[in-house]
């Protein structure tokens, strides 16, 4: 296949599974710049990575593979910035604004919330496990086993009626 | 509310921005493909640029060497030289190995430790190169002096002063690390005299040896 085609049958892929990005991008960068530069670097990781997608395996699985390491690199890197960001700007970290899609949906908020008290890898369990992945997929994307995703998911859900339950009871 | 009712939540809102972001994925896609370009390999040219610059090290210490041969004087510092600046083009050459090793598409939990074991290593190189540079002070200012601008540094200076500075390269690395931990954690986070404070103290070390821990735990059952 010609380069031309073989970047094209990417795009095209990268397009139908554009929620992925979206996603990851979503659940590890607060900010817009910062999410456009994480989507930019996964693409990037993408593509430098597409020569070797075994065409058995499943797209998604890959992709997802593949955003949640950025994503988790981009984050370790973001919040050691952002920690040198905090002691000298305090005040301009308390004005950003929240993303504009969770604004005035309590339950989106909570999710969102949620996710973003968890650390990197349940984060990216608590991100698998809602886009409907099966627990064989989140095993074999995480690199775990199915067990251990069942019990971490009932952790999660057990902190999650926890504090549900505490913002009930303020 | 149950994890199971936010599914919907979630896959609604996500479903909405899908929309909303179909051109400008695709836009953004194609020009991002022609740039191509990631943080792994700025960060392998790094360590190239490095290792070119060691390596040249290394040439012109061989070469002064060889100007020098059967004078003992001149010979021991450049091969002390040429030892700290092999034990860095070694390690630099093992970093570029495992940075051109990586591959994202592996599961994450791998990924995630290979890369802390990587943050580990290039944080104890950077402690090391850190922690030795001062006793190179003098090995280097008698092979600098004598090859750059002829001058025997031994019959120019008392042998006192070159002791004296010795000495002090060997002070300075005690001093340091307990100014670094004292001290460091005053200093603006931003600025590279705290990376260089975090990087001698160990604090950095401790923040990467934490962070592997932490993938481990998560890797274990139950």
């Amino acid at each position: 296949m010609r380069t031309n085609d073989v970047q094209a049958a990417f795009v095209d892929r990268l397009d139908r599974h554009r929620g992925i990005l979206v996603k990851v991008a979503g659940a590890y960068c607060r900010d817009a710049a910062g999410r456009e530069d994480l989507i930019a670097e996964i693409v990037a990781q993408l593509w430098r990575a597409y020569g070797r997608f075994d065409e058995r395996a499943a797209f998604s699985t890959w992709m997802y593979r593949i955003a949640v390491n950025v994503a988790i690199s981009f984050h370790r890197s973001e919040v050691r910035k952002a920690m040198n960001v905090e002691a000298a700007e305090p005040a301009i970290l308390e004005l950003l604004p929240s993303p504009p899609e969770t604004q005035g949906d309590d339950a989106l908020a909570l999710v969102r919330e949620f996710i973003e008290e968890l650390d990197e890898l349940n984060r990216a369990l608590m991100l698998l496990y809602l886009d409907d992945n099966s627990y064989a997929e989140i095993a074999a994307i995480l690199g775990i086993s199915e067990t251990n995703v069942a019990t971490k998911i009932g952790r999660i859900k057990q902190r999650l009626k926890r504090d549900v339950a505490a913002r009930n009871d303020v | 509310m149950e994890l199971e009712e936010l599914k919907s939540q979630w896959n609604q809102s996500n479903r909405k921005l899908e929309a909303s972001t179909r051109l400008n994925t695709l836009l953004f896609a194609q020009w991002n493909l022609r740039k191509a370009d990631t943080s792994l390999n700025q960060l392998a040219r790094r360590i190239t640029f490095d290792l070119v610059v060691n390596l040249i090290g290394i040439v012109l210490l061989g070469w002064f060497a060889a100007d020098h041969a059967g004078e003992p004087r001149f010979i021991v510092p450049a091969a002390l030289l040429d030892l700290y600046a092999i034990a860095l083009l070694v390690a630099g050459a093992r970093h570029l190995f495992e940075v051109r090793s990586l591959d994202y598409d592996e599961p994450v939990v791998a990924i995630q430790s290979r890369l802390q074991r990587f943050r580990l290593a290039r944080i104890r190189a950077t402690m090391w190169t850190l922690l030795f540079a001062p006793l190179m002070w003098v090995p280097l200012l008698i092979v600098a002096s004598r090859g750059l601008f002829g001058v025997d540094l031994y019959a120019a200076a008392s042998p006192a002063w070159l002791a004296a500075n010795a000495i002090f390269g060997l002070a300075v690395i005690p001093l340091a690390i307990a100014v670094a931990k004292r001290y460091g954690s005053r200093l603006a986070r931003a600025t590279p005299m705290r990376f260089l404070a975090d990087e001698i103290a160990g604090r950095s070390l401790a923040a990467a040896l934490d962070d592997l821990a932490a993938i481990r735990r998560f890797a274990e059952e139950g």
